[in-house]
């Protein structure tokens, strides 16, 4: 039976407030967002910490703000805005179709973009398309702001660089450049409330319509302890004319930069042909969508 | 065909407000005053001995107001069949299973109950442990139970007809295998009480179950108590599917300690629990060898099954012969035989779910069925309805099919799913396959041996004759028993549905069985039509003998008094009548006489009016031993046709479309029939696809959440074709019989057909998920 620990819970009316209890509290103290991980780990046992802060009150942690070159996703923002802002589902799509696969409607309404992220789950859902578009994170601690890339924000399971005062208070990601297309591709058991068995996540620019490919970002999530790039793919891709041959060989190169277990989830080795498999599917789709099919 | 004021239309559910609004109370909303919380203490190991329990620091523990271990509850077997009662309320000697039950506690709240079982210190010494049905039948093993020493729960052996010789005469045999895994019943409201002695010696028992009858006679015997000192009752449930259908250890815990302590003592189940307790489907594992003419007539079946029953028998008597006897039909099938063996093991104990012990048997067969029918060269629907069985035929096993809409519901199918336009010639990755099945419509026997009714009603009218009070212990478990026989009732007497009033699922209200073996509709049915007609012609008596009509010339109909002939002065009688209510809101108006008047003109006769209705299936046929395994008064049929898309790339199934068609021989309810249809079909896509628990080495189950244990969601559900067959069931009420479990039958191996006609890869081992059938693809790829 899990009960939920005793704790104290406080609600920030703004981020000065956050921080300054946050501080105060020590590592006792534990933001919680919409809390669709935190509880269950709680209940569960494997964290009590002494108090809550709540980052709900908070005013400008839950939209989306124009930047000089893309946007600020606020922390808190639910992962069901993420598909209702035209804006990402328009220019961001690889974000927005990752959003529709996590959890069912219940959690997409509580869950959020930074509680996905800081909770660094290896299967989470948002990583893999933020890091393929090459996101960063905003740290907010006591006086003090920093800035990291997302690929080195997260480290492992449960792990990522964050310290025990700091806050994350936003999510930027560049606008993609012309001739950019992306996809991701989450493969589950059934269709909803599902971790994934595998996801890749891919974005591609050329330098022109019918141009060689000039970034690649190949995302590969559920087969090691975080979501990793596929190094020997992204390599062979940029330089080179998008074909069917190169990307066959790109997903080929991905299954091998990846060293999945087996779980009750899924066999090591049916992972590596997943990757294989979506790899290729998600570097098709992101082609047809440059070229406007 | 005659025309029903009530019954054969879509009305809502009783329960359909208070489902929608979320106010249906189910037994953990509620609380008593004063009540006590338990928990209970269960074995970390799957196979020990106990050397010691140590209970004292738990019981000092402040707020503890009692902790029980077998010491306290005695050692009372009991079990669901009286010929294997294997369990007693806790474990003294030996724990089997990992969730075993040790000790409870009650205390004044939840956290202190739980610290408490964590206060209590056992002693175990580890013994070997067995988790493979083949190895635990083996010489020389660990006997779980010293009663078997060969682990052998059960074994049936059965032949009918002579397989060995039919074999000669068959053109083509084929043998196959087929292995499906451990089920849950993935209901969504966990198992929950609430038990209540009171001063007077009674025990009130509230409790989330499908068969409060059983649990009343399970309690009393284990506790010592005279049957009628002991109430069960249920409120809404939220499903059970076959492990709700007996008596759990906190139903018998909770009263245990509420006699003990004299307060209320609630205890619920974690989801965690509601997997250890299990009871659920088996595993099953089923080698086929099926004999065939040329053109395609059936003619021998040898069926070997073994079944891995967990560590106690709960209902696996019954299912060890369902697993045989249940392919007896659809098909004419001269020649039939039958080894079945249910082996004890160290994980939780096995019981029935929906299409209990034939769901697997079933998919095995209907598969194999396909082959043979490919081998044949003939398509695989007209091979079926080639054998079909028709309304009067009896199986070799003395089943008599004495309605049998078969050959309609295939002919339904192929026609609703465009069968002739797309069989073999659906592109590659899509694919279309068909099944059938039938299920009994009610036990013929109830689970220990007795002459009982299996059930009774009783209609009580209120004195003002305005209501009618529908007593029945029959239970609604979300299925819409309540609503179908409120119907039952108002179509019976002649009033109109909002009139009758449902008391339903208490033993006090009767006996009934409950809800298993898909009975209630056509058992509590009959018994409720009684007990409705027997109102009726009370009532009309009272009136013929007030008016000097004749019965015959007078009927009830929508809540009004039909006089075939002369209309009677009834003018006094009402002016009586709203003199006497002086100031209620509903006098009666109109030019009819209300049968609310009529009523009351019954109670100043009779003072009570009460119509009784009882029912107990005849003679069903069959001598041999196990017969009363698989006879019913009736049988319900279906045939589906599943259609789906395989992702070739990553063995991904979708299933894009599903048709079914279901004999039950009326329908009361449409909608209700409709809705049994889609969730049979859902509970089939799951097994076929999704689900299994899964153990690790220790015979821990390792996914005992609605997480990693997957039931389809809405997303994975197509819509479904539902096609309603009436066939007119001579032994059921108003013709009805059963479509709750029936219509699992055919899913899982039309699926599999599906998806041998979209791959060319047969999968014989469940769940079919995309990583089996991937790798069986690539297998065959390298062929
Ligand atoms: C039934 C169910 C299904 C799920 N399905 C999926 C799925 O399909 N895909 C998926 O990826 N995830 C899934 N999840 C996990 C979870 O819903 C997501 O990870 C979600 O995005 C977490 O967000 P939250 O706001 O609820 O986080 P919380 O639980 O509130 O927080 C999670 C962690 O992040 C920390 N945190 C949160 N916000 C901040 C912040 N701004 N600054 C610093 N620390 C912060 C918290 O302290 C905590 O440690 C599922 C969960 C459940 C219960």
């Amino acid at each position: 039976m899990h009960l939920l620990p005793k704790f104290d819970f406080y609600e920030a009316y703004d981020m000065g407030e956050a921080c300054k209890v946050l501080a105060e509290m020590k590592s006792e103290g534990k933001i919680i967002a919409g809390g669709t991980d935190i509880m269950v780990n709680m209940k569960k046992g494997l964290l009590s910490p002494k108090c809550l802060i709540s980052l709900a009150r908070i005013p400008g942690l839950s939209g989306i703000e124009p930047t000089s070159g893309g946007i600020a996703i606020g922390s808190n923002l639910i992962v069901s805005k993420l598909l209702e802002f035209d804006l990402i589902r328009k220019k961001y799509n690889l974000l927005s179709k990752a959003a529709s696969v996590l959890g069912s409607p219940l959690i997409r309404n509580r869950a959020t973009i930074g509680g996905n992220i800081v909770t660094a789950r290896p299967a989470a859902d948002l990583p893999p398309p933020l890091m393929a578009m090459g996101a960063r994170v905003v740290l907010k601690s006591k006086g003090k702001e920093r800035e990291l890339a997302l690929d080195d924000f997260l480290v492992g399971p449960g792990q990522t660089k964050i310290k025990s005062t700091e806050i994350l208070v936003s999510i930027i990601v560049d606008e993609p450049p012309p001739f950019t297309g992306g996809d991701y591709i989450k493969l589950m058991h059934r269709n909803a409330l599902e971790i994934a068995i595998v996801a890749v996540a891919v974005q591609i620019t050329l330098d022109g319509p019918d141009g060689s490919i000039k970034n690649a970002r190949v995302i590969l999530s559920s087969v090691a302890p975080k979501a990793i790039h596929a190094v020997s793919a992204e390599k062979v891709l940029i330089g080179e004319k998008p074909t069917e041959k190169l990307f066959k060989k790109a997903a080929a190169l991905a299954s091998t930069d990846c060293t999945p277990i087996t779980d009750i989830r899924g066999g090591a080795q049916y992972r590596c042909a997943m990757v294989e498999t979506l790899t290729h599917r998600a570097l098709s789709a992101a082609l047809r969508q440059i070229k406007g099919k | 065909m005659k025309e029903f004021a009530i019954i054969n239309t879509r009305l809502p559910k009783v329960d359909a407000w208070a489902k929608a609004t979320g106010d249906a109370r189910y037994t953990d909303d509620l609380s008593m005053p004063n009540m006590l919380y338990g928990a209970l203490l269960q074995s970390p190991l799957a196979h020990a001995r106990i050397k010691s329990i140590d209970i004292s620091r738990a019981k000092r523990l402040p707020g503890v107001k009692d902790v029980i271990t077998a010491k306290e509850a005695g050692l009372i077997k009991y079990g669901v069949s009286p010929a294997r009662y294997d369990e007693t309320v806790f474990c003294d000697q030996k724990v089997r299973y990992i969730g075993d039950e040790i000790a409870a506690v009650a205390a004044i709240d939840l956290e202190t109950a739980l610290e408490a079982v964590s206060l209590i210190e056992v002693e175990y010494e580890e013994l070997p442990i067995l988790l493979d049905p083949f190895e635990a039948m083996k010489e020389g093993v660990i006997a779980i139970h010293d009663e078997f020493p060969n682990n052998i729960c059960a074994e049936v052996h059965q032949e009918f007809g002579n397989v060995e010789e039919a074999f000669k005469e068959c053109d083509y045999i084929r043998t196959d295998k087929f292995v499906n895994k451990k089920q849950d019943g993935a209901f969504i409201e966990p198992q929950s009480c609430i038990a209540f002695y009171d001063l007077n010696g009674n025990l009130t028992l509230t409790t989330s179950t499908q068969t409060v009858h059983y649990v009343q006679r399970t309690v009393a015997m284990v506790l010592g108590l005279p049957v009628g000192k002991v109430r069960v009752t249920k409120p809404c449930v939220g499903g059970g599917f076959g492990p709700k259908a007996s008596a759990n250890t906190i139903e018998l815990a909770s009263s245990i300690l509420s006699m003990r302590t004299g307060r209320p003592v609630k205890m619920t189940f974690t989801r965690e629990q509601v997997f250890q307790h299990s009871r659920a489907r088996h595993q099953f594992w089923h080698e086929l060898t099926t004999g065939v003419k040329k053109d395609g007539s059936l003619i021998a079946l040898k069926n070997t099954c073994h079944m891995d029953g967990g560590a106690y028998s709960s209902f696996g008597i019954a299912t060890v012969y369902y697993g045989g006897s249940l392919l007896g039909a659809p098909y004419k099938l001269p020649n039939m035989k039958y080894d079945g063996y249910r082996m004890y093991t160290n994980k939780p104990a096995n019981g029935a779910q929906r299409g209990h012990g034939g769901v697997v048997a079933r998919a095995a067969w209907e598969q194999q069925l396909d082959v043979i029918a490919e081998e044949l060269g003939m398509d695989p629907l007209e091979m079926r309805l080639k054998n079909m069985m028709k309304r009067g035929d009896t199986t070799c096993n003395d089943f008599n099919m004495s309605s049998f809409g078969m050959e309609e519901c295939l002919e339904a199918i192929r026609d609703g799913s465009g069968w002739k336009k797309k069989k073999g010639k659906l592109p590659k990755g899509k694919g279309i396959g068909v099944a059938c099945g039938f299920f009994v419509s009610g036990a013929g026997f109830p689970i220990y041996r007795s002459e009982t009714f299996h059930s009774t009603a009783m209609i009580k009218l209120s004195e003002d004759g305005g209501t009618i009070n529908l007593y029945t212990a029959a239970a609604d478990i979300g299925q819409g028993s309540d609503t179908i026989l409120t119907m039952m009732a108002a179509e019976a007497i002649g009033v109109r549905y909002e009139d009758v009033r449902v008391l339903s699922g208490d033993t006090d209200f009767g006996v009934d069985l409950g809800a298993y073996s898909s009975r209630q509709t056509l058992m509590s049915g009959h018994a409720v039509k009684q007990a409705g007609e027997d109102v009726r012609d009370q009532v009309l008596e009272v009136l013929s003998r007030n008016f000097k009509i004749p019965v015959e010339d007078m009927d009830i109909k929508k809540g009004l008094i039909i006089f075939k002939k002369k209309k009677p002065d009834f003018s006094v009688l009402r002016s009586t009548y709203i003199k006497e209510h002086r100031g209620w809101v509903d006098p009666p108006v109109g030019d009819e006489l209300t049968f609310k008047e009529a009523a009351r003109v019954a109670y100043f006769e009779k003072g009570v009016v009460v119509g009784r209705g009882s029912y107990k299936p005849g003679d069903l046929g069959g001598k041999y031993k196990g017969a009363a395994v698989g006879t019913s008064p009736a049988y319900g049929c279906s045939a589906q046709v599943v259609e789906v898309t395989v992702d070739m790339e990553t063995g991904k199934v979708t299933i894009d479309d599903m048709t079914d068609a279901h004999d039950c021989g009326f329908a009361i309810n449409p909608t209700n029939i409709e809705g049994q249809m889609q969730g049979s079909l859902s509970m089939g896509v799951g097994e076929a696809l999704f689900e299994e628990i899964k153990f690790d080495d220790k015979g821990r189950v390792v996914n005992p959440t609605l997480g990693e244990y997957r039931i389809p969601t809405a997303l994975d559900m197509p819509n479904v074709n539902t096609i309603i067959i009436e066939s007119n069931e001579p032994n059921g009420p108003w013709g009805a019989k059963e479509v709750g479990e029936g219509a699992i039958m055919p899913t899982i191996p039309a699926i599999l057909n599906a998806i041998y006609d979209a791959t060319g890869v047969r999968v014989r081992e469940l769940p079919v998920t995309s990583e089996r059938l991937f790798t069986l693809m690539k297998e065959q790829e390298k062929k």
